[in-house]
């Protein structure tokens, strides 16, 4: 009994809603009648009570009441716990939902790293090209420099042209394999290892906010009034007619389906 | 029972849910022990290819929904005449997308009664009176895929049980591909306390689209239309007020009166009905046929036709010498409320052996 007391009033504070005097005299409340949450309780109590005495009498009458109390605790409680359930399921929303924006936010700083780091490379090897071009050209220069003195046949001129282009061709095959391996270098492999584990974890938190999402709007249902099965009353007007139709009608079922192999 | 939503399947222990199903041609309706009641039109569409799926957000829609965007949808209506459509060939890929889309139904009419995951789901179903043994058993195996146990009833039969008049009763049930007719005795119905034929609603939205081929000369409109005039205004004998309906004519709306045209299509049931009930009551004890005429039960959704009940009775009177028709209080729902009854009336070791 003190049980119900207790969650009726909580019930009822739970549905008021709270005003200030400033805002009912603005709708033109100039006085209010107070009515204390335990005579509400007891009016609630009262009022059931007297239902139950001019339906029902003696025993009945208190089992119907000990039940309805028992339902309502039930029902109550109910509420709290999915209340509960659901309070949890937004925590784990939100919680979420920072993971991801964290995760979010990782990511982009590692990807601008690595921005940053491929710009500065291509910079340099830019520069490295310059400097390159110009040794060519300084050797070229010296090469018909040297054979201006010697005064040669074009046939001469030309095997020693070929000879300096494929030196230069040779090294600049060395720079390139060089060059490539360079991109492969640890820094890079690093960050793109980094970035395919921030990939990974980001897919998954956002599997998990969606599962979460999904959870939060899941229809628990409407319960149904029995918690057991009923069967035909004993006090049915038709009981014994019904009850063999129940038969026929179980019979007619049980062989279809056992014909049809259920 | 399957879990279509994947994952273990939750345990039952919460209360058993019972289901009455009234599986229908044109509506499907459901009532449920948690006080849910629920009708949909048998309608299922599909999305035609990945464009109309992705447009749609869904894989499968039903009802009114599928019918405003059929343009989009693949459509099916599992039901004909009261029965699965193809079910007598059942190999065949038409009778196997046909199932695919009475499971889905039933599916989504179950769906609509807002079971709790862990209760047991008891369900009866409304199966026409005369459906083949092949019929109900694919009935039956639409429903098992959602349920924990289920039976079938006949639907005439299921709308009596439902009132309680389980005794000298003859029950009309007027749906949109049959109309049953069923002698009530106290026991259950044999072959020959019923009469079946397919003059229904389907029938009486054909006939008005004849009628208004002939009447409404240049007028555009779908069965669909005519079928939404008939719900708006379907009467028979003296009219309450003209059936005023607006019809496009080379796209301009254009008024005609179609109440005569009205009167005509509704009243294409009245004689076989009439014919039926002549039957079923010669055929009676004489005893009990005075008392078997004045309890003549209309349902099904036929019965919402404005004065039906007062134009049976009055061929009553001229071909049987009198009798009262009564038409129930919620024709759409009588059928899924009786057998919603009779799933609560039914023992526990019943639907045990049934699971």
């Amino acid at each position: 009994m003190g049980e119900l007391r207790d969650t009726l009033k909580a019930a009822v504070r739970q549905m008021a809603f709270r005003t200030s005097l400033d805002n009912l005299k603005k709708q033109g409340v100039q006085q209010v009648n107070v009515l204390g949450i335990d005579r509400i309780i007891a009016l609630v109590d009262e009022a059931v009570h007297r239902s139950l005495k001019s339906r029902l009498v003696g025993i009945e009458r208190e089992a119907v009441a000990t039940a309805t109390k028992d339902e309502f605790l039930r029902l109550l409680k109910s509420n709290e716990h999915l209340q509960k359930q659901k309070g949890e399921l937004e925590q784990l929303k939100d919680r979420a939902q920072d993971e991801v924006d964290q995760l979010r936010r990782e990511l982009g700083q590692q990807q601008q790293a690595l921005r940053t780091r491929l710009e500065h490379g291509a910079l340099q090897q830019q520069q490295r090209y310059d400097g390159e071009n110009a040794a060519i050209a300084q050797r070229v220069a010296e090469l018909f420099t040297a054979l201006a003195g010697e005064q040669p046949t074009l046939l001469t001129v030309q095997e020693r042209v070929l000879e300096l282009l494929l030196d230069v061709v040779a090294g600049e095959r060395k720079t390139a394999d060089a060059a490539r391996a360079a991109l492969n270098d640890h820094e890079v492999s690093l960050l793109q290892r980094r970035i395919d584990k921030l990939n990974d974890a980001l897919a998954v938190t956002e599997r998990r906010l969606k599962d979460v999402a999904a959870l939060k709007n899941v229809d628990q249902g409407i319960s149904s009034l029995y918690r057991q099965v009923q069967g035909l009353s004993d006090d049915d007007t038709y009981f014994r007619r019904k009850q063999e139709l129940m038969a026929e009608i179980f019979s007619a079922n049980y062989e279809l389906q056992k014909r049809t192999g259920k | 029972m399957s879990d279509k939503q994947g994952g273990a399947t939750p345990k039952k222990d919460h209360g058993v849910l019972y289901l009455g199903m009234d599986l229908g041609t044109s509506r499907t309706s459901v009532s449920a022990s948690n006080g849910v009641r629920e009708s949909v039109y048998s309608v299922v569409g599909y999305p035609k290819d990945v464009v109309s799926m992705k447009l749609l957000k869904r894989e499968v829609l039903f009802g009114k929904e599928a019918i405003d965007k059929r343009l989009s949808l693949k459509m099916f209506k599992p039901l004909e005449k009261g029965v699965l459509k193809h079910s007598t060939e059942a190999t065949s890929p038409d009778a196997k997308d046909n199932l695919k889309a009475a499971q889905d139904l039933i599916g989504e009419a179950i769906r609509l009664a807002k079971p709790r995951k862990d209760e047991l789901i008891y369900c009866v179903i409304g199966a026409p009176a005369e459906a083949s043994i092949k019929n109900k058993a694919a009935i039956v195996e639409a429903a098992r895929a959602h349920v924990d146990s289920v039976m079938l009833c006949s639907e005439p039969f299921s709308v009596a049980y439902g009132l309680d008049w389980l005794e000298d009763v003859l029950v009309i049930d007027i749906g949109a591909g049959t109309t049953d007719l069923c002698r009530m005795h106290g026991t259950m119905p044999e072959d020959q306390d019923q009469v079946m034929f397919h003059v229904a609603g389907d029938a009486v939205d054909l006939e008005l689209q004849a009628l208004m081929d002939k009447h409404c000369k240049g007028a555009q409109f779908t069965i669909q239309m005519v079928k939404d005039i008939k719900e708006r205004y379907a009467f028979v004998g003296e009219p309450a007020e003209r059936a005023l309906v607006e019809l496009p004519v080379n796209g301009k709306p254009t008024q005609f009166d179609i109440t005569d045209q009205l009167q005509k299509a509704c009243s294409i049931l009245v004689d076989p009905i009439v014919q039926g009930l002549h039957k079923l009551v010669a055929t009676f004890d004489p005893e009990f046929q005075m008392k078997l005429k004045n309890r003549v039960l209309l349902a099904g959704g036929g019965s919402l036709i404005k004065g039906l009940d007062t134009a049976i009775e009055k061929a009553m009177k001229e071909r049987l010498g009198g009798g009262k028709v009564i038409k129930i209080e919620e024709p759409i729902y009588g059928g899924a409320n009786g057998a919603l009854k009779i799933a609560h009336d039914m023992p526990e070791e019943f639907w045990e052996k049934l699971k």
